[in-house]
């Protein structure tokens, strides 16, 4: 044996690299690369050993978007206070940047992008001797997007159905209900998404372009709201991406942005929702004992919807239930359906617009 | 498979095609310098490594293998952690040296406890000059031949390997004292290495 070859022998067993500081150095690799594609965006290397001293600033995580996070802060910028589980930073890193390779779907004169979406709400009551009794209702709803967004979009609501019962009283209340609402669905046809008097898609282009600036707007617009500042900000987050609507470049900042809300963390591999799989990135809210994920397609960046499971047991919902979900498919078609009104059923009833989106009957 | 001048050159218009380079080579970067240093710095520059390297895309030269420049540019990262590179040599024990140390000493008939060549071997990689250290870890622990290791600190081929004839001198006689000898008569002869270039 030479030289070279005892050398080869030295330290031969070294570890390999740990799952965290390859997903660390991959998410901040990552942010460089996104930076790349937005202007705007900042990367710094990912350091775990400096973890330490970013605790004594009130660090829970440090993720690749994390890290960027931490420059900003120390420069004084925000109120920088940890952000998503590594692995979760990582994944939504890649889901921005498949967000903006995929970009949206080209849309020629007269076609539409076909938004699909299954949406399932609790329904509670309390029953007389006290106990609470819930059951879960479907809306199927199929927005029509035109090429130019100023043209009219046509939005078919269907009718609110049960989906789901726990017990034979929620069954029977669920018929109950179903039956006394007497939904049949609407159609619904406005220029520039304003249905019922207002728009219902919010306004993409005035949201800061920098995902740590709008993180910071989103707290700021959500201060005091919700359960908690984290669960409201993640919240609206997801209202805003289970729209179905929001451009390519809005829809990889807002995902950037759960970067930045710290306890986001991988909730499942591979989710099934609705029929489609995809990672679930979510947060867990101790004081509702609830979770709210994302759930995202990694090949492409696109949301396959979201939902919000329950650990609790209360409520009338049995613990670890999936007690709300919206799950979205988009496509462009040729035609949209015809007819329907600016303000759907409530024309049909004869009721006045008072304007701002409110109406008497 | 695409290889890693078409991952590379993909990567000049395609930022996110970088991530094929990072996910082959992320785990080779962070052995060697986890060997050189320690697993934490390892953390470091492999991230960095790859930052820079994306930084540095357009400059790739379009060979093959790029593990010669990403373990370049991990060697130029190391620098900054050298104090710790020279503790850890100052460290290296007798584990170190892996499973078949006992016999290579008793092939190289040192007759000594591995300790003690533990030791010689740490101070001897202290020692080298940064270059001669560089050229040798990159050929013995990043498995680059004399063009790779020439590529990697962007220096001739005839520079590598007098700096490689030089450190494996060295190392020789950390391992087996009685090599010294041996040099010296070798020296005479004119066998010895040409000189740096």
């Amino acid at each position: 044996m030479n030289e070279v070859s005892l050398l080869r022998q030295i330290r031969s067993d070294a570890p390999e690299p740990e799952r965290e500081a390859v997903d660390q150095a991959r998410a901040a690799l990552f942010e460089r690369i996104h930076a790349d594609a937005i202007p705007g965006a900042r990367s710094v290397p990912a350091k775990r050993h400096r973890r330490a001293r970013w605790a004594g600033l009130g660090v829970l995580g440090a993720g690749a978007l994390t890290v960027a996070l931490v420059a900003t802060n120390l420069l004084g910028v925000g109120d920088w206070r940890g952000g998503a589980d590594p692995a979760a930073a990582n994944a939504l890193n890649q889901a921005a940047l498949a967000s903006i390779d995929t970009s949206d779907p080209a849309l020629l004169p007269g076609q539409y992008l076909l938004v699909e979406s299954n949406s399932v709400y609790g329904n509670t009551t309390q029953v007389d001797d006290g106990e609470y009794v819930s059951y879960l209702t479907l809306n199927r709803d199929k927005l029509y997007v035109p090429a130019d967004q100023s043209d009219e979009w046509i939005w078919e609501r269907g009718a609110r159905v049960p989906y789901q019962s726990f017990n034979a009283e929620g069954e029977a209340l669920a018929q109950r209900e179903y039956a006394a609402a007497g939904q049949t669905g609407e159609t619904l046809r406005a220029p520039n998404a304003e249905f019922y008097g207002n728009s219902v898609i919010p306004d993409f282009e005035a949201l800061p372009k920098d995902p740590q600036q709008l993180l910071d707007y989103i707290y700021k617009t959500t201060e005091g709201q919700g359960i908690s500042a984290d669960w409201m900000a993640l919240l609206w987050i997801t209202e805003a991406l289970r729209t179905g609507v929001t451009p390519a470049d809005v829809r990889a900042n807002l995902y950037l942005a759960v970067a930045g809300i710290p306890g986001v963390e991988i909730t499942e591999q591979t989710a099934n929702l609705d029929g489609q799989t995809g990672i679930a990135i979510g947060r867990y809210e101790s004081k509702d004992d609830s979770r709210q994920d994302i759930i995202i397609d990694p090949d492409t960046g696109t949301l396959i919807g979201e939902r919000r499971i329950d650990y609790s047991g209360d409520w009338g919902y049995p613990a670890n239930t999936v007690r709300s979900f919206t799950a979205i498919k988009t496509s462009v078609v040729d035609s949209a359906p015809g007819g329907g009104t600016q303000n759907g059923h409530l024309d049909g009833e004869g009721c006045t617009d008072l304007g701002s989106g409110a109406f008497q009957c | 498979m695409s290889s890693d001048r078409e991952d590379i050159f993909r990567a000049r218009d395609d930022p996110g095609a970088f991530a094929a380079v990072f996910d082959k080579y992320s785990a080779l970067v962070h052995r060697y310098v986890a060997r050189r240093v320690d697993a934490q710095v390892a953390d470091d520059v492999m991230s960095e490594t790859f930052l820079v390297a994306f930084e540095r895309r357009a400059s790739f030269d379009g060979s093959e293998d790029a593990r010669p420049w990403l373990l370049g540019i991990a060697t130029n990262l190391i620098k900054k952690h050298a104090r710790l590179e020279a503790k850890a040599w100052k460290g290296l024990v007798a584990a170190d040296l892996g499973e078949v140390r006992l016999d290579a000493i008793d092939e190289a008939n040192a007759r000594l406890d591995a300790t003690a060549t533990a030791k010689r071997i740490g101070a001897a990689l202290r020692r080298l000059p940064a270059g001669d250290r560089d050229a040798l870890l990159l050929y013995a622990w990043g498995d680059l031949n004399y063009e790779g290791v020439a590529v990697a600190l962007n220096i001739p081929v005839g520079t590598v390997r007098s700096r490689l004839n030089r450190a494996r001198r060295k190392l020789r006689i950390a391992i087996d004292p009685g090599a010294a000898r041996d040099e010296e008569v070798e020296h005479e002869r004119g066998l010895a290495p040409a000189s740096d270039s």
